[in-house]
């Protein structure tokens, strides 16, 4: 059968409309995607990164080839700058590295190494100082700040490597991630090590943390004047001092592990004139003091591990109005060291006390809960707190001697701090210990000297009997 | 001096020791103890995923702070204070007074060491097994503490034994020694320091250190197993007054050898002149 004369016509017209309407919308796509990459490699078309980036129009994908690239850069326009096999980008040695003055850039898979020397310059290996950048999968090292955000807002950092110059004294080192007068940034799964601090925050607003893991530096976090951060799931350990957390309010703290972190009057958590901040399920383990607290308020403190430290808790008078409930308190040597004479902080709340494995109590209605409160401190505790210099008789007979006689006889005013509801088992904790939290495994060798000590003796007791 | 009669009435005292079950007694003992505290030490750090060492050497430091003082002042008062024709025979043998207290502490030095050794070497497997490597050395250097201590009691004690003249009188004083160095000169001198003012009271407390020998071993034994920074703002204090970590680990031990030798010079000073 054949078609119609006005019917075909029509046919014909239709599809060279299709056609060309095909044709069109594909021009536009590929004018969108912007053709190609441009490329920086050692046999070109670009030689230098800086010279793809001068002849990129915004919104272009600038891709680096595997090498060594000499000279700091400045990103002053919307790239992405992406590293293919690892290229290095080798700074003047002075001022950063990297400067990005352009929003929406993204700057990925780099090593980025030889910064500046000045602190006053903020000499990084990275120095953001526009907003929505992406910076991620770099290895910075040989830099004195990491990454340096200033005020820059809605960046997102993840999976970067950041190793400072270990042969500076910790003092003359930067940050790692330095935030100032920014928000609203995404921190997430760097690994931070040998810098000043891991991760400094002045006037940082609205910033998720979470996944980092920063060791052997000061402080793993330094903190003062931000608001509204949230730390989810971050490891800091061997280092001086875990979190020092300073004049802000609502901060959270949640599934984060402060672990080995020792030095003199160190801490694994430091809160100064704070307020209204949760702290959960976090590990603070094997600090010399696990929490110090002077002047926070009306903060909560639920389902933490807080073990092994020297001294739980180091409590000022001035901290009011705070909450424990449901900790466990595990094998540290002192529970809570107040100093003062007393303070506001429930040690329980609604019939939910902590743990405290020194508790020797009973539970006769066996619903879980000790039946005889728990004095926290001991009277030799107690004053320890206002007399530091009595800590040196710790583990003395004399000091337990006066802690069983006050028990028998209470004749001095002792601590007010009490758990009344204080848990018969442990409560049941929904993190593991991490690797790094773990000491190191048995080896045969350890198990071997202890014997050769017990076989040393017996054979000299063998041998004393005969004759 | 006559090492060769010295080391042979030192093994003779040591033989003396172990045949009558002194040393097996003490072994057992230490083991039993030192087994329990690092067992159940461990048992409930282990639980949650972690291994408190440190409270476990410090409960083991309790143990020899309390022991270690008491068994070395009465084994060397029993012995130096002996059966009267056994020490008549052996003062009428050929040899210096100086060099049969000597041989008599030595062998009973070598019988505590035994003994202690079988503890710490028991309770240091467990711990080897549930709390790793990494303590070792430093262990072995808590292990060296506790005999050191040992052998500044003894020597203690054979002060007490040659300044008393009988062996109720010498049991006598040597449980007072116990007493006073254990327990009374730490509370006398946390009392005296809340009447003096602020910075005298730290210096105070700082040289009375060196008064008692079981305040040396248990700060240095602190320091050892844990940091100084266990004793917080007094521990950075006590550095600075001493002139730093290693000075005054070196001081604490030349005090404890000083507090060893002293007390046995004198007692061998009272013996030559003695009309025994």
């Amino acid at each position: 059968m054949r078609p119609h004369g006005l019917e075909r016509k029509s046919f014909a017209l239709a599809s060279t409309l299709l056609l060309i309407g095909l044709l069109v919308t594909s021009a536009c796509r590929a004018g969108d995607a912007i053709s190609k990459p441009l490329v920086v490699s050692k046999q070109g078309p670009f030689r230098s990164i800086q010279e793809a980036i001068h002849t990129a129009r915004a919104g272009d994908t600038i891709h680096v080839e595997s090498g060594f690239y000499r000279g700091n850069l400045i990103l002053d326009k919307q790239v992405t700058l992406e590293g293919v096999g690892k290229p290095i980008i080798h700074g003047d040695g002075q001022a950063s590295v990297i400067t990005v003055t352009a929003a929406g850039c993204v700057l990925r898979g780099f090593v980025i190494e030889s910064s500046g020397t000045m602190l006053v310059d903020e000499d990084s290996g990275i120095l953001l100082k526009s907003s929505h950048n992406q910076i991620e999968q770099n290895e910075l090292r040989d830099v004195l700040f990491g990454i340096y955000l200033f005020s820059a807002d809605h960046n997102l950092i993840a999976d970067n490597t950041i190793r400072g110059r270990e042969y500076l004294e910790l003092g003359e080192r930067g940050s790692g991630i330095h935030i100032w007068n920014s928000r609203d940034n995404v921190i997430r799964a760097n690994s931070i090590t040998l810098l000043r601090d891991g991760m400094y925050f002045q006037n940082a607003y609205h910033t998720t943390i979470t996944g980092n893991r920063v060791s052997e530096l000061r402080y793993g976090i330094h903190y003062m004047f931000s608001d509204d951060n949230k730390f989810e799931d971050n490891l800091f350990y061997n280092n001086v001092a875990g979190a020092a957390i300073m004049y802000s309010h609502r901060i959270e703290l949640r599934r984060n592990g402060f672990l080995h972190n020792r030095g003199f009057s160190s801490f694994g958590i430091l809160f100064q004139d704070s307020d209204d901040c949760l702290v959960e399920d976090n590990l603070i383990v094997d600090n010399v003091v696990g929490i110090f607290m002077e002047a926070l308020r009306r903060s909560i403190f639920q389902r933490n591990l807080i073990a092994a430290n020297d001294t739980a808790i180091e409590i000022f008078s001035s901290a009011e109005g705070n909450v424990f409930e449901r900790n466990n308190f595990m094998a540290n040597l002192s529970p809570i060291q107040l100093v003062g004479k007393r303070t506001t902080t429930l040690w329980s709340r609604l019939g939910n006390g902590n743990y405290w494995n020194d508790y020797t109590g009973y539970d006769l209605d066996a619903d879980g809960i000790g039946d005889v409160p728990f004095k926290i401190q001991n009277v030799f505790e107690h004053l320890e707190g206002n007399y530091p210099r009595l800590r040196l008789y710790l583990f003395s007979p004399a000091a337990q001697a006066i802690a069983l006689a006050d028990k028998a006889f209470p004749v001095i005013e002792g601590s007010k701090e009490f758990d009344f509801y204080p848990l018969m088992k442990p409560v049941v904790l929904s993190v593991q210990m991490p690797e790094a939290g773990r000491p190191p495994v048995a080896g045969h060798s350890s198990v071997v000297v202890p014997l050769l000590m017990v076989a040393l003796s017996v054979f000299l007791i063998v041998q004393g009997k005969k004759r | 001096m006559d090492f060769s009669a010295v080391s042979t009435i030192a093994s003779l005292e040591a033989k003396t020791n172990i045949r009558n079950k002194w040393t097996l007694l003490l072994a057992v003992a230490f083991g039993i103890l030192s087994l329990a505290i690092s067992y159940f030490g461990l048992v409930t750090a282990g639980t949650v995923g972690f291994q408190g060492f440190m409270r476990t050497a410090a409960s083991l430091l309790n143990l020899v702070l309390y022991l270690i003082p008491i068994v070395s002042l009465s084994m060397a008062t029993l012995s130096l204070t002996g059966e009267k024709g056994a020490s008549e025979l052996l003062f009428s043998q050929p040899v210096g007074r100086i060099e049969i207290l000597l041989g008599k502490l030595l062998g009973l030095f070598l019988s505590i060491w035994t003994a202690t050794l079988f503890g710490f070497g028991l309770a240091g497997v467990i711990i080897a097994i549930k709390a790793g490597t990494s303590g070792l050395t430093r262990y072995l250097g808590f292990v060296a503490l506790a005999q050191l201590l040992a052998l500044v009691f003894l020597s203690l004690g054979a002060l007490v034994a040659t300044l008393a003249e009988t062996r109720a009188k010498a049991s006598g004083m040597s449980l007072f020694l116990w007493f006073f160095f254990v327990l009374f000169y730490d509370l006398l001198v946390m009392g005296i320091s809340f009447v003096l003012r602020e910075k005298m009271a730290n210096q105070f407390i700082f040289v009375s250190l060196f008064g008692n020998p079981v305040d040396m071993v248990r700060v240095s034994g602190l320091m050892l197993v844990g940091d100084v920074s266990i004793f917080g703002a007094a521990g950075a204090a006590l550095m600075k007054f001493l002139g730093g970590q290693i000075i005054s680990n070196l001081l604490l031990i030349a005090a404890l050898l000083l507090w060893a030798s002293v007390p046995f010079l004198v007692a061998g000073r009272w013996l030559r002149r003695r009309d025994l």
